[in-house]
C-alpha cells in the first residue's frame, strides 16, 4: 500500500533536519514555490483532498475563499489542538516526523499568501512542541523556511503556540480566540474566517494531517494523490484505534479500505478474542455503530455517511462484548459536560444535564422517563448552538439509546415506582468550566445543583 | 515574580503581533510553571505587565484547565480518564493511584511534592491508560511505578 504520511515515520531521528532530508523532505516545498499561489491552489484542488479535522471540507476549496485587500496580512493556523477523545495521530505526526508537517504549513501558507502561521498545539503536548521548535529552528538555520525559503522570494514566520487544556480551541474560531489571548469562545459565522479571522485578519485554520498531505501532492502529483481512495475520498487516513483492541495505535490506510479489516489486521483484532460490540469510528462526537452495522463500512466520508455516521478525526474507539454502554455513554457525556465551554446556553446546560441523567442512571437512581428526557435533552442543543460542540454531545447519547436500548431500559425502576411529577426531579447539574467544582466535577458521583425548574 | 528567561518569552511572543493580549496565554502558561498557580497576584502581575485588566486575565485563566487558582505541587501527575483510557481500566488505575499516594485525585500530597490530576483524553490514547507526569507521556499507566518515583 502507498504510504502518503507514513512513509518515513520508523525511520530513526527523522526528526533531524538532515534524516528527514535524505527521505526527500521539502521537495514538495521546493515544487510548491515554482508554482503561483493559483496554480498551488488548482493542483491541491485537483487531488480532491479534502480537510482531515473533522469535517471533509475540500482543501482547495477553503484556500481559494481568502481574498485579502492589498497590503492585508493572511494568515494561516494549523491546528494540532486534537482533543477529540480517541485521536492521537496528529500527535504520531508531529512526534515522528515534524518536517512533513513543517512543509505542508509552508505550502499552504504560499498557497494563500500568509507571511506567518502558526502552529496551535495542545498544552498537553509541550514535550512535543520542543522537538517540533527544534525541528523548525533546524530548518530555519538551513535557510528552508523563515526568510527568503529555500532561496526563493517567499518568507515564512511559523509560531508555536501551546494550549493550556480545553478542548474547543480544536473549533476554528474557538482556536483563533485563544491565540488572540482570550477565552476560546467561539465566535458566530459569519463572518468566517476567511475573511475575518485571527486579529481580524483573513485567515486559514487547517488541521495536522491535511497538511501533512501536502509535499505528497506536491513530488507525486495531483492525480497520483487522486488515483488512491475512492471518487469522492482521496488518498489516505490516519485512522487512531484504541480501547478494547489488541495492538492499538495510528495506521495509515487507503480511503475506501474495509473498516473491519483495519480494526482486523491493523490493530490484531479485539482484545482477548473477545467479539466485536460497537465501534464509534470518528472520534466521540459522530454515532456509534454496532458490530452488524459496521461489517459492510468502508473508512471513507461516502461510506461512513450512508452508515450514519462519520469518518470525523479518524478517532476509533472500540467497544467489546464487556462493555457497559451506559458507563461509557456517562463518560463520553461528563467529557462534553466539562469541556462545553458555556458560551450558548442550550450546549452548557443540556450537557450538563445529560451527564446527569446518564449518572443518576448508572447508579441505580433512575426514574421512569429518563431516557426519554435525555433525548429532549439533546434535541433541544442541536442546532441552537454556536459552535458543533452542542450537536456533537448529541450524536453519542442518541445513538447509544437507539442501539443499546435495552442495557439502558434495564437501569429503569418499574414504572410504578414513579412518584408524582415533582417528586421525580431531583437537582440540577454543574459542570467544571463554567460551574464551581474543578476536579470534582470529573468524578462519578452525582452532584447536588440548583432544581431542574428550567425543564 | 517572574524569571528573566519567562519575560523574555513572553516579550517576544507579545511582538508578534500588535495587541499585547496575544501573550497572554503564554503569560499564563509562564506563571503557571514558574509559580504553579495563577491566584489573585499572579494576576495583578500578569493584567500589569500585558497592560490589561484584572478581569480580563482572570477570566482566561479561569477557562483553562491546565492553569490552577490554587498551587499544585512541584510535579502534576495527570492522569487521563477518556473514553479510550476508561476501556483499558483507568478507574481501577487512578483509584490505586489515590490510594498508594494518599491523596485524593485534585489533591496534592502533604509534602508539596505531587498533585494528582483527573483529565479527559490527553491524546495518547493507543498507551492507555495514559498519563502524563509534567509534560512527559507516562503510559500504559502502572501504579505501582510510582513506587520507585519517590525520589521525584
Ligand atoms: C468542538 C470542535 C472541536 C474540534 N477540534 C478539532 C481539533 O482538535 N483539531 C482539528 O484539526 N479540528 C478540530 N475541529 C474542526 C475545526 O473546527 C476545523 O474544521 C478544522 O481544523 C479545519 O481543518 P481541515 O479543513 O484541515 O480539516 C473541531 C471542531 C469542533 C466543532
Ligand atoms: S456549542 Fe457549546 S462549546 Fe460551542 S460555543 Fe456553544 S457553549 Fe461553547
Ligand atoms: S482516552 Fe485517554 S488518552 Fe485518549
Amino acid at each position: 500500500m502507498t504510504n502518503v504520511l507514513t512513509r518515513h515515520i520508523e525511520q530513526r531521528d527523522q526528526a533531524r533536519l538532515a534524516v528527514a532530508l535524505r527521505g526527500g523532505a521539502y521537495e514538495g516545498l521546493r515544487r510548491a514555490l515554482k508554482l503561483s499561489p493559483a496554480e498551488l491552489i488548482a493542483e491541491v484542488t485537483a487531488s480532491g483532498l479534502r480537510g482531515r479535522g473533522g469535517a471533509g471540507f475540500p482543501t482547495g476549496r477553503k484556500w481559494s475563499f481568502i481574498h485579502p485587500q492589498p497590503g492585508q496580512p493572511v494568515y494561516l493556523l494549523c491546528n494540532a489542538d486534537e482533543s477529540e477523545p480517541g485521536t492521537f495521530k496528529d500527535h504520531y505526526l508531529l512526534k515522528h516526523d515534524p518536517h512533513l508537517v513543517l512543509e505542508g504549513i509552508a505550502i499552504a501558507a504560499h498557497a494563500i499568501g500568509a507571511a506567518k502561521a502558526y502552529l496551535y498545539m495542545r498544552g498537553e503536548y509541550a514535550s512535543i512542541a520542543r522537538d517540533v521548535q527544534a525541528a523548525l529552528q533546524e530548518a530555519s538555520a538551513a535557510g528552508i523556511l523563515g526568510d527568503h525559503c529555500l532561496g526563493t522570494d517567499f518568507s515564512l514566520q511559523i509560531e508555536i503556540q501551546l494550549g493550556a487544556g480545553a478542548y474547543i480551541c480544536g473549533e476554528e474560531t474557538g482556536l483563533i480566540q485563544s491565540l488572540e489571548g482570550k477565552r476560546a469562545y467561539p465566535r458566530v459565522r459569519p463572518p468566517f474566517p476567511a475573511v475575518h479571522g485571527f486579529v481580524d485578519q483573513p485567515t486559514v485554520v487547517n488541521n495536522v494531517e491535511t497538511l501533512a498531505n501536502l509535499s505528497y501532492i506536491l513530488v507525486e502529483g495531483a492525480q497520483a494523490f487522486a488515483a488512491l481512495g475512492t471518487d469522492r475520498s482521496t488518498g489516505t487516513k490516519l485512522i487512531c484505534i484504541s480501547g478494547a483492541v489488541a495492538r492499538p495505535g495510528v495506521y495509515e490506510v487507503e480511503m475506501g479500505y474495509p473498516l473491519l479489516e483495519a480494526l482486523r489486521r491493523e490493530a490484531a483484532g479485539v482484545r482477548l478474542g473477545r467479539r466485536l460490540k460497537a465501534i464509534i469510528p470518528g472520534g466521540t462526537s459522530v454515532p456509534v455503530l454496532t458490530a452488524e452495522e459496521a461489517a459492510p463500512v468502508m473508512i471513507d466520508y461516502e461510506s461512513m455517511q450512508a452508515a450514519g455516521t462519520m469518518l470525523g478525526s479518524g478517532g476509533m474507539i472500540v467497544f467489546d462484548e464487556t462493555a457497559d454502554m451506559p458507563k461509557a455513554l456517562l463518560r463520553i457525556a461528563e467529557f462534553y459536560a466539562h469541556e462545553s465551554c458555556g458560551e450558548c446556553t442550550p450546549c452548557r446546560e443540556g450537557t450538563g444535564w445529560m451527564a446527569w441523567v446518564l449518572r443518576r442512571l448508572v447508579a441505580g437512581e433512575g426514574r421512569p422517563g429518563d431516557l426519554e428526557l435525555l433525548l429532549r435533552v439533546g434535541g433541544n442543543i442541536e442546532g441552537r448552538t454556536i459552535c458543533g460542540l452542542g450537536d456533537a454531545s448529541v450524536q453519542p447519547v442518541r445513538s447509544f439509546l437507539q442501539k443499546f436500548r435495552p442495557e439502558f431500559e434495564a437501569l429503569l425502576p418499574p414504572a410504578r415506582d414513579a412518584g408524582p411529577e415533582w417528586q421525580r426531579h431531583g437537582h440540577g447539574p454543574r459542570t467544571a468550566r463554567h460551574g464551581a467544582p474543578g476536579d470534582e466535577a470529573l468524578r462519578s458521583e452525582p452532584v447536588d445543583g440548583p432544581p431542574d425548574a428550567a425543564l | 515574580m517572574l524569571s528573566q528567561q519567562a519575560l523574555h518569552e513572553i516579550a517576544s511572543v507579545q511582538s508578534q503581533e500588535a495587541s499585547s493580549q496575544h501573550a497572554l496565554l503564554t503569560a499564563l502558561r509562564c506563571m503557571q510553571a514558574e509559580r504553579l498557580h495563577v491566584g489573585p497576584q499572579e494576576v495583578e502581575f500578569l493584567a500589569g505587565l500585558l497592560d490589561l485588566s484584572p478581569a480580563t486575565v482572570e477570566g482566561v485563566a479561569r477557562f483553562y484547565d491546565q492553569i490552577t487558582k490554587e498551587p499544585v505541587g512541584r510535579h502534576v501527575l495527570t492522569l487521563c480518564r477518556g473514553i479510550s483510557c476508561y476501556l483499558c481500566g483507568a478507574d481501577a488505575v487512578a483509584e490505586e493511584t489515590e490510594q498508594i499516594l494518599d491523596v485524593p485525585a485534585g489533591g496534592t500530597t502533604s509534602d508539596g511534592r505531587l498533585t494528582l490530576r483527573l483529565a479527559e483524553c490527553i491524546g495518547d490514547c493507543s498507551h492507555a491508560p495514559a498519563a502524563l507526569l509534567d509534560d512527559e507521556f507516562v503510559g500504559p499507566f502502572d501504579p505501582q511505578s510510582l513506587h520507585a518515583m519517590k525520589d521525584l
